[in-house]
């Protein structure tokens, strides 16, 4: 069965909230039902048939065809299918999402994969700041699931996060890991200033040394550990990287002592 | 004197009213950004709401850094009258905007009469970015003791002081923390004084987290420094009405807050408005080179560039009486006239454009 498609018509002239587009939120409904949809909000809130045109009938299958910065929260509150879009979207995509995959073909906005549980988002551009990151007023960030930044990633990488892996692979703005509790971010490429500051615990893993460290990181050698065996394997297993990210005996350093310490920077030494 | 335009001809009052009514009334996405005293704030809100629109405060961008500060991370604070009281150490971080330089210059003049009864002390916990002149000097009259970190950026040092300050090891020395960790055993109120241009929200974090770390122990607190006192009151006004700061839209009749959806700076940049409302009891201006339906209350001798429909409007505490806010209170104060003029309240506008929409219902306050 060919995927349930939808074709932007035109650049909507409000942003839209795309939550209702998941693939549970659709099963069973028809193309009339669907186009009636509402996805702005307002006096003038635009429905799904005033910005796309329907095709296919595999709900389990969402493809969205032609992005737009206008698009928010696509892939929100998911926890199965598959969404993909082929285009740029905008903010908090895969927002609370617990299962299922999404995949972006272009750049998204702040926010991306903002509190998910569960599931795979793949962004093949590049993401704004708070990557993973708890909007205004939340206590925890992502919470689990694989997040992966193909491009370049803002500031604030992975802020609060608490279980799951990010991975941005052509490096990152400012304060990755930034008040982290637990879990894993993957950074190859350049990273900003101050990686894991205010972080708990968990680990940054890095393709190189970072250069501007908070100075409540120390060194504490260069371990031989299983752990980044392991987790090279698991990266090449997972297509998240194509050749191994850590190498034997990484640098590391402990931090942030001005919080607890128990968090670790693991980077690949001779870069 | 006219204080009604269309376009750039005087028009009467009421003409004006009558016009930029018609516009609210027609406009898909209105989008109000203000600067007004507390009752102009409230009037603007709640036609913001009638019409499902969106507000931010004029310095929206400024603001909402500030607000990040309490939404994303909490903290401790007290009123500056309290520091003042109770505190025999003053910790000041980072760049104080000027406008607050008075009120600590007559804080040094004074002894706590409450509290441990110490002599007071200061101290600066500033970065390796360069102090404006008027810093420099302010530090020198209040002879703050300086705690620094060489090249070390101010969100390095505080991590640097909180670390040291639990014992705990770090990779640069920083200068005199040895001297403010006497002090900070010493006193029974030390109290941290900032504002939102003193460094980065992740740098306030931390010095949240520092006195945090303090109130294990003892007694520490904070006093927040805004850097434009009528901005933090309509943030104040606007959590009072809504629940939430500015940058709140009524998309869904209930209000939403989102500081990246609901800039409406950005929604106007990005044409995701079709009327912009520009309240500015100040006088500001809007930006130029928007090519978006404009109508502007602004206190002005003259049409607003590029407005559809201007209307002069005074200010409370000059032209009329009203409430603002005052960081020096630490909470709301009544203005009187200072120069009383007839240029109308921006609430009585608002007002009157609300009775001018369809429906003709008076706004709640």
């Amino acid at each position: 069965m060919k995927a349930l498609t939808f074709s932007l018509i035109a650049e909507p002239d409000q942003r839209l909230d795309l939550t209702p587009l998941t693939p549970a939120a659709l099963t069973g409904l028809t193309v009339s039902q669907i186009e009636k949809l509402r996805l702005g909000a307002g006096r003038d809130g635009l429905l799904v048939g005033d910005v796309f045109r329907l095709s296919g009938k595999d709900a389990n299958n969402v493809v969205i065809e032609g992005g737009s910065a206008r698009f928010d929260r696509i892939g929100a509150g998911m926890a199965s299918g598959h969404i993909r879009v082929n285009g740029n979207i905008g903010s908090q995509a895969g927002r609370k999402m617990s299962g299922g995959a999404v995949m972006i073909e272009g750049n998204t906005g702040d926010h991306a994969g903002s509190g998910m549980s569960g599931g795979r988002v793949e962004i093949r551009g590049n993401a704004g700041n708070n990557v993973g990151g708890p909007v205004a007023g939340e206590l925890t960030g992502m919470e689990g699931g694989v997040l992966i930044v193909r491009g370049k990633a803002g500031d604030y990488v992975g802020d609060r996060l608490r279980r799951g892996i990010i991975a941005v692979l052509k490096g990152c703005g400012d304060y990755a890991g930034y008040r982290m509790i637990a879990g894993t971010i993957v950074v190859t490429g350049r990273v900003g200033a101050m990686p894991g500051y205010l972080m708990k615990r968990g680990s940054l893993l890095f393709d190189r040394r970072p250069e501007q460290l908070s100075p409540t990181f120390v060194p504490c050698g260069e371990p031989e550990i299983a752990f980044s065996g392991l987790f090279d394997r698991y990266l090449v297993d997972e297509n998240i990287t194509d050749r191994p990210l850590l190498g034997p005996r990484p640098g590391r350093y402990g931090g942030d002592n001005a919080v607890s310490g128990k968090g670790e920077i693991l980077y690949r030494r001779g870069r | 004197m006219s204080v009604a335009w269309i376009g750039s001809q005087p028009v009467p009052l009421m003409d004006a009213i009558q016009k930029a009514a018609k516009l609210l009334a027609s406009s898909h996405c209105p989008v109000f950004s203000l600067d007004a005293d507390v009752h102009g704030t409230r009037s603007t809100i709640a036609l913001a709401e009638r019409l499902g629109g969106a507000f931010d405060h004029v310095y929206g961008e400024t603001l909402a850094r500030e607000v990040a500060l309490f939404t994303d991370n909490g903290g401790m604070f007290t009123t500056p009258g309290e520091a003042r009281r109770r505190s025999s150490l003053i910790v000041l971080v980072g760049e104080i905007p000027a406008p607050h330089h008075d009120m600590l210059l007559a804080w040094s003049n004074t002894q706590p009469d409450l509290g441990d009864g110490g002599q007071r002390a200061w101290f600066h916990i500033g970065g390796a970015a360069p102090a404006s002149r008027a810093t420099r000097q302010f530090n020198r009259q209040l002879k703050t003791v300086p705690i620094t970190g060489g090249d070390l950026p101010l969100s390095a040092v505080l991590a640097g002081l909180r670390a040291r300050l639990q014992g705990r090891q770090v990779t640069s020395p920083l200068a005199n923390v040895d001297r403010l960790g006497a002090a900070l055993n010493k006193s029974q109120f030390p109290v941290f004084v900032f504002s939102s241009t003193s460094g980065e929200a992740a740098g306030l974090a931390m010095l949240q987290g520092l006195i945090a770390d303090l109130n294990r122990k003892g007694r520490a607190s904070s006093v927040f420094l805004p850097a434009d006192d009528d901005a933090w009151g309509t943030a104040l006004t606007s959590l009072w009405m809504t629940g939430f700061p500015p940058r709140t839209g009524f998309a869904n009749s209930l209000p939403s807050y989102d500081p990246v959806r609901w800039d409406t700076q950005r929604m106007v940049r990005d044409k995701e408005a079709d009327l912009h409302v520009w309240v500015s009891a100040r006088g500001e201006m809007p930006p130029k080179g928007r090519k978006i339906k404009l109508i502007s209350l602004s206190r002005a001798e003259a049409p607003t560039a590029n407005a559809t429909v201007t209307i002069a409007v005074g200010k409370a505490g000059r032209d009329h009486d009203g409430v603002a806010y005052s960081s020096r209170i630490g909470t709301f104060q009544a203005l009187a006239a200072t120069e009383r003029s007839s240029l109308p309240s921006v609430s009585s506008i608002v007002q009157q454009l609300a009775r001018a929409l369809p429906g003709r219902q008076d706004l709640p306050c």
